[in-house]
């Protein structure tokens, strides 16, 4: 069969009304889930699971991958809005995007996230349809040692997301890896820092630990000083996305695509550091450097495209190996299985016009993305007109709501409080949250992936040199310090009064 | 005013508690927890017989996934809550047998929980990667024994985690824990993973987790630890390899609420599951993903997780992988 033929296959499953409606009908489902902080695209999936058992497989399959899709891009609405991230995956959007929406530029900062989501998504999609075989065989070169070395660099980030003092960046990523920590050692099985709370030993819930560090401290900070805001305009401002602010970001949102592309490609790493790669990135090559996180556009685009890049990237090891890279594709893997379908080398022979047929609607889902993202930022951009003293309890109410709702247990909202109360402690001493936020993600998956490779080799330390990918990664790793190094320095020679 | 508020509260609640005792059961909604995230194996079982259950038990059944801990942090929760029927839970291998054999910082034990039914067993297989030139047991043994051979798992107190030890445990391994080395990996699909790629020798798990590796030829079935053969895995079974022993070496899901669940509550769920599994479209979509459905009665589930418990907890102690502290 040629390609032709398949793709032809492929066009007479999908063009049917249902096809499409259900694609169309699973982007408004994620954009609404994602929007809802605490639901995240992760549960939206879940909950839309069990209505494709009774759909044909590729409509099932389609209306799954809409929610994922819009699921990604609804969690930077809340985020530029109340600073809250809907889904892991938007933190990074909250850097610049509050910061906009504070000046009266939410419209402006939505309409950023949506082009950027949508452009990042196409080049998701194909990189997904050209290069699937390719960088799946690529993905499976990565084992433990590989895992290490580029979580490694990742780790550079926080110099990127620090602000004005590395100093305080690393304090704030020292404390996020301290509270990564808690809960069961991988490869033990023995209880660490729980203090014979059954509660703590699952750790402690990344959803409750995000939510509390950049919402609730904007919340006590609100019953600090209840008039601090009167007097400033917050509305979603007349400022609208031009294309001129598309072009100047364009650079950002297609090196975070591929970015995207790339970590989504590798099992095991998910879309939230790669956002928050594209986003140092974005800012390290930047002239406007120093707007970064106070309001930079392009910050927002760099966040959106990075978390957006990944959510085709991530079908390439599903389809091509039947290995999910994270909790919703293994959402998706079940719905094929449910349907006799089983992803990997076979499927693109045996199966070849529902893989044709997906893709046909992946390429559509970009389209239906952007229109229905730009209804949902026009419903939802009243929400920035609402004034603070009404919004700000609403919030707090959304917050706790959700973070319950994420695993049912009120030890959660405990910890949000905690943490937001850690938050509003940073947020007073201007210590950043971010570097707090990608060292409880990587910290983990540093540590187990080392101790990985350490149980591998038998405790010998050359397994994490050994191979290309490794010594790329170390070379990229010490490129990068010697770089932060020098800027640091070369900072400090400029501020110092003469 | 407050504490008019607080009489009129407690008087409500006092309504509810009594009009509770005499009503039949169940009154309003049951809550199911899930104690695994979204998109696993108990997560996928469990969402797909609340429908023909909700059906049977004529009021909904709210699914909650509590996560954390190898399912420890959900099954805390229904540990303690209230005997009333009203908060189930979905035990499965992991949380209820393997773990409770293994672990003493465990929070709960088996006597915390009252099963009111198994229905669901899935069938073990050990593979290997194609590109290991390993074609069978006896030449994974021989590869053990010259060293360096490992094997994956969703964690420690996994199913996988002891299935790896026991299998080269009953093929005469001695001290199969440094004979073989144990890389636990964050979750079942990680653990599949990590054979295919080659950070580990070999994977026991259930049928369902290879099924699709094994259809597309990704990895290579040596064993299936049930006596009968199981559909698209082409290699010996436990009673072609004289292993009997192996057949306890499954997984499985099922119900169960906290230790006082009362009998009436028990023998209706009993009644409820027999109708559920009944359903011709739940047994399809199971038995599609490789499940075997068998519905026991509550005593039968209580006998089988008590002898798998038993069994498993001897060959922990036999082999020293108990967890302390």
């Amino acid at each position: 069969m040629s390609m032709i033929d398949s793709l032809l296959a492929g066009l007479s499953l999908v063009s049917n009304v249902y096809a499409f409606l259900a694609l169309f009908g699973g982007i408004i489902i994620g954009v609404i889930g994602g929007a809802i902080p605490g639901m995240s695209a992760t549960m939206a999936v879940a909950l839309t699971l069990p209505f494709t058992f009774a759909l044909q497989p590729i409509t099932g399959i389609l209306l799954l991958l809409g929610v994922y899709k819009g699921g990604i891009f609804g969690g930077s609405i809340p985020a530029i809005l109340i600073k809250t991230p809907g889904t892991p995956a938007s933190s990074a959007t909250i850097l610049d995007g509050y910061p906009l929406a504070e000046k009266g530029e939410a419209g402006r900062a939505l309409g950023m996230a949506l082009w950027a989501s949508c452009t990042a998504d196409l080049i998701s999609n194909l990189a997904l349809i050209l290069f699937a075989g390719w960088l799946a065989s690529f993905a499976l070169s990565f084992g433990p040692p590989e895992f290490f070395a580029l979580i490694l660099f990742s780790l550079t980030i926080i110099a990127g997301v620090s602000g004005d003092s590395l100093l305080r960046g690393a304090l704030s990523a020292l404390m996020g890896l301290l509270l990564a920590t808690i809960g069961l050692d991988l490869v033990y099985g023995t209880n660490r820092f729980t203090f014979g709370s059954p509660n703590m030993m699952g750790g402690l819930n990344f959803i409750a630990v995000l939510i509390g560090l950049f919402a609730i401290p904007e919340i006590i900070a609100m019953v600090w000083n209840p008039t601090a805001h009167i007097g400033k305009t917050r509305k979603l401002g007349k400022n609208w996305v031009t294309f001129e602010d598309y072009k100047n970001s364009f650079k950002s949102i297609v090196r975070g695509s591929f970015i995207g592309v790339f970590l989504g490609s590798i099992p095991g790493i998910g879309a939230a550091p790669s956002a928050f790669l594209s986003y140092s990135e974005a800012r390290r090559k930047s002239p406007n450097k120093k707007n970064f996180g106070k309001g930079e556009i392009e910050g927002v685009a760099a966040a959106e495209a990075g978390n957006n890049g990944v959510a085709g990237a991530t079908l390439i090891p599903l389809l091509a190996l039947g290995v999910p890279g994270d909790v919703i594709t293994a959402i998706i893997l079940g719905a094929f299985m449910i349907h006799g379908l089983q992803p990997g080398p076979m499927m693109f022979v045996l199966n070849v016009d529902i893989i044709y047929g997906l893709f046909i609607g992946l390429i559509v889902s970009s389209i239906f993305l952007f229109l229905v993202g730009s209804v949902a930022i026009r419903g939802f951009k009243y929400v920035a007109d609402v004034p603070k003293r009404i919004l700000i309890p609403g919030v707090l109410v959304l917050c706790i709501f959700g973070v319950f709702a994420v695993n049912n247990n009120i030890f959660d909202v405990g910890v949000m409080f905690a943490m937001g109360w850690l938050g509003y402690f940073m947020m007073r001493n201007s210590i950043p949250a971010a570097p707090f936020l990608i060292a409880f993600i990587l910290g983990p998956l540093l540590e187990d992936n080392f101790r990985q490779s350490m149980l591998m080799s038998g405790t010998d330390f050359t397994i994490l040199f050994r191979g290309p990918i490794t010594w790329f990664f170390w070379a990229a790793t010490i490129i990068t310090i010697i770089a932060i190094v020098r800027s640091t320095i070369a900072g400090r020679v400029k501020t110092t009064p003469q | 005013m407050k504490m008019k508020l607080l009489g009129a509260l407690g008087t409500m609640a006092l309504a509810l508690t009594a009009s509770t005792a005499y009503a039949e059961y169940p009154e309003r909604p049951i809550n199911m927890v899930i104690p695994y995230g979204a998109g696993g194996a108990t997560d996928i079982s469990a969402r797909t017989i609340a429908e023909p259950l909700g059906t049977a038990v004529g009021k909904p059944l709210v699914m909650s996934n509590v996560t954390g801990a190898g399912g420890a942090t959900g099954s805390v929760v229904v540990q303690n809550a209230k005997p009333d029927g009203y908060t189930m839970l979905f035990a499965r291998v992991g949380s209820h047998s393997v773990s409770p054999a293994m672990k003493d910082t465990l929070p709960y034990t088996l006597d915390d929980f009252r099963f009111v039914t198994v229905y669901e067993i899935n069938p073990v297989a050990c593979a290997v990667s194609p590109s290991s030139g390993i074609n069978s047991m006896d030449e994974l043994i021989a590869k053990v024994n010259e060293g360096g051979v490992s094997y994956s798992s969703s964690g420690v107190g996994s199913l996988l985690h002891l299935a790896g030890a026991m299998v080269l445990n009953e093929y005469g391994v001695e001290d199969p824990l440094t004979a073989a080395t144990h890389i636990p990996q964050k979750g079942g699909g990680e653990a599949a993973t990590a054979v295919l790629n080659g950070t580990a020798t070999f994977i026991c798990t259930n049928t369902s987790a290879l099924a699709s590796f094994v259809a597309n030829g990704q990895l290579k079935p040596i064993l299936v630890t049930t006596a009968e053969p199981v559909a698209g895995f082409d290699a010996p079974t436990s009673a072609d390899e004289g292993k009997p022993a192996l057949e306890k070496l499954v997984g499985w899901t099922g119900i169960a609420g906290p230790a006082d669940l009362p009998d009436d509550v028990a023998a209706k769920w009993g009644e409820w599951m027999g109708q559920a599994a009944g359903d011709q479209n739940f047994v399809d979509q199971m038995t599609k993903r490789g499940s075997v459905i068998n519905v026991m009665t509550p005593e039968d589930a209580n006998t089988f997780i008590q002898e798998q418990y038993e069994s498993f907890r001897a060959l922990v102690d036999e082999l020293g992988m108990r967890i302390k502290g």
